[in-house]
């Protein structure tokens, strides 16, 4: 049951890109102001969440279990993964950076992937509760989302400025890709998702 | 063009009468808390101001060396792009890529496309094109990801600077500048007002 307030329900759509509101057209009406395309909501947003979701999911495991970068000290290899990296941060004494990185790599991916998850279930099956707290997780979600792509910036400076052969050397692993993919992944994943969903299902 | 005179809150769909906030007053959404609008002191000037001093810091914080390292007497200093060409060569494009793109190019664009849109709207000169570059500059905020970018040079300082001597070039300075001057940029930009006025150019 949608409650007569939304625009959609007095038969106005508003438009993604400028915020104009029309008449409901027909289908595939383009925005007067921007030219945007007209949809009452995020086309197949549930689907492409979910979609993007489990990938992000899939790939989460790779970008754990493979080594992120190897560090070579006087020809001697050792290859570090994420918690590899955050478990030598705390033994070298620097335990505040080390919760800096386990927070960008760590919690924020899996609190997204689980609160993307929950968002899912919720509009899927139609919870009546708690909506406007469940619109702030999802604003939060959205907002941290960028904040992961720290420990990919961090290999990219490490990777381009230790290159001295057999001396030192900073080498990235495959895990750098997966994560960097999680990352985009998620952040597409809370691009697709439309918050309206949530609120549509309240009676 | 019939003229409508609702808006709808982006997040919940709410109908609401268009609030008309003066500057230093938010416009919150009373059902869910959506920030609908926050109004600058001169918007347009400042945003024009603003993209041009981050159209000139953008130059040397690219090309100028970030951090420069020094192991057993080897000597390596580090740019932007240095760090993209080091993923490159390791054969780890797709994250080359993602670095390329949220470090350097979408920044670039962000500016120039600020640049573009207020100094049309300060000069009141239509442009067929302002609605466009408005909505790619909406589509690509979120992937420019300067701060993060700092946030993985200072961990990759933190992590050095036990088994290297560390020498900070100009063209950090510039980069920091540029990230204080692009933070402002996001927040004197207000788009419920660029909107409009790219609306009232039209006609």
């Amino acid at each position: 049951m949608k409650s007569k307030k939304t625009a959609l329900a007095q038969g106005f759509i508003r438009c993604h890109d400028c915020g104009r509101l029309s008449k409901q057209p027909d289908k595939n009406r383009l925005c007067p102001l921007c030219g945007g395309r007209l949809h009452p909501r995020l086309p197949n947003s549930f689907q492409r969440t979910a979609a993007l979701l489990l990938s992000a999911f899939c790939l989460y495991i790779p970008a754990n279990i493979f080594p992120i970068m190897t560090v070579t000290r006087l020809g001697v290899g050792e290859p570090h993964t994420i918690i590899g990296g955050i478990i030598a941060l705390i033994n070298g004494n620097m335990v505040p950076i080390a919760l800096l990185v386990l927070v960008a790599s760590i919690l924020v991916p899996l609190l997204k992937l689980l609160g993307i998850s929950l968002l899912l279930l919720n509009v899927h099956y139609r919870w009546q509760t708690h909506a406007k707290k469940w619109t702030i997780m999802y604003r939060i979600i959205a907002f941290v989302g960028r904040w992961s792509m720290l420990d990919i910036f961090m290999i990219s400076i490490l990777v381009s400025l230790v290159d001295m052969g057999s001396v030192a050397q900073v080498i990235a692993g495959p895990a750098a890709t997966a994560f960097a993919a999680v990352v985009v992944l998620t952040m597409l994943a809370a691009k697709n998702f439309d918050p309206r969903l949530i609120w549509d299902n309240q009676r | 063009m019939n003229q409508i005179d609702f808006t709808a809150c982006p997040e919940c769909d709410l109908l609401l009468n268009p609030a008309v906030p003066v500057v230093g007053d938010k416009a919150h959404c009373p059902r869910c808390g959506y920030l609908l609008q926050r109004p600058r002191k001169q918007s347009i000037e400042r945003t024009f101001a603003l993209s041009i001093a981050g159209l000139i810091l953008i130059f040397p914080a690219n090309l100028m060396p970030l951090v420069g390292i020094k192991i057993l007497g080897g000597a390596k200093d580090g740019t932007l792009w240095s760090g993209v060409v080091a993923l490159f060569e390791e054969h780890l494009w797709g994250v080359a890529v993602l670095v390329f793109l949220s470090s350097i190019l979408f920044p670039l664009l962000n500016i120039i496309l600020s640049l573009l849109i207020s100094a049309h709207l300060y000069f009141k000169k239509p442009s067929r094109h302002l609605a466009h570059w408005m909505r790619w500059l909406q589509h690509m905020d979120e992937w420019a990801m300067l701060e993060v970018y700092m946030l993985g040079i200072i961990v990759a300082c933190v992590k050095l600077a036990s088994t290297s001597e560390l020498k900070f070039g100009f063209g950090l300075y510039a980069f920091v500048a540029l990230l204080i001057v692009t933070g402002m940029l996001a927040s004197s930009l207000d788009k419920v007002l660029f909107w409009r006025q790219i609306g009232q150019l039209r006609k």
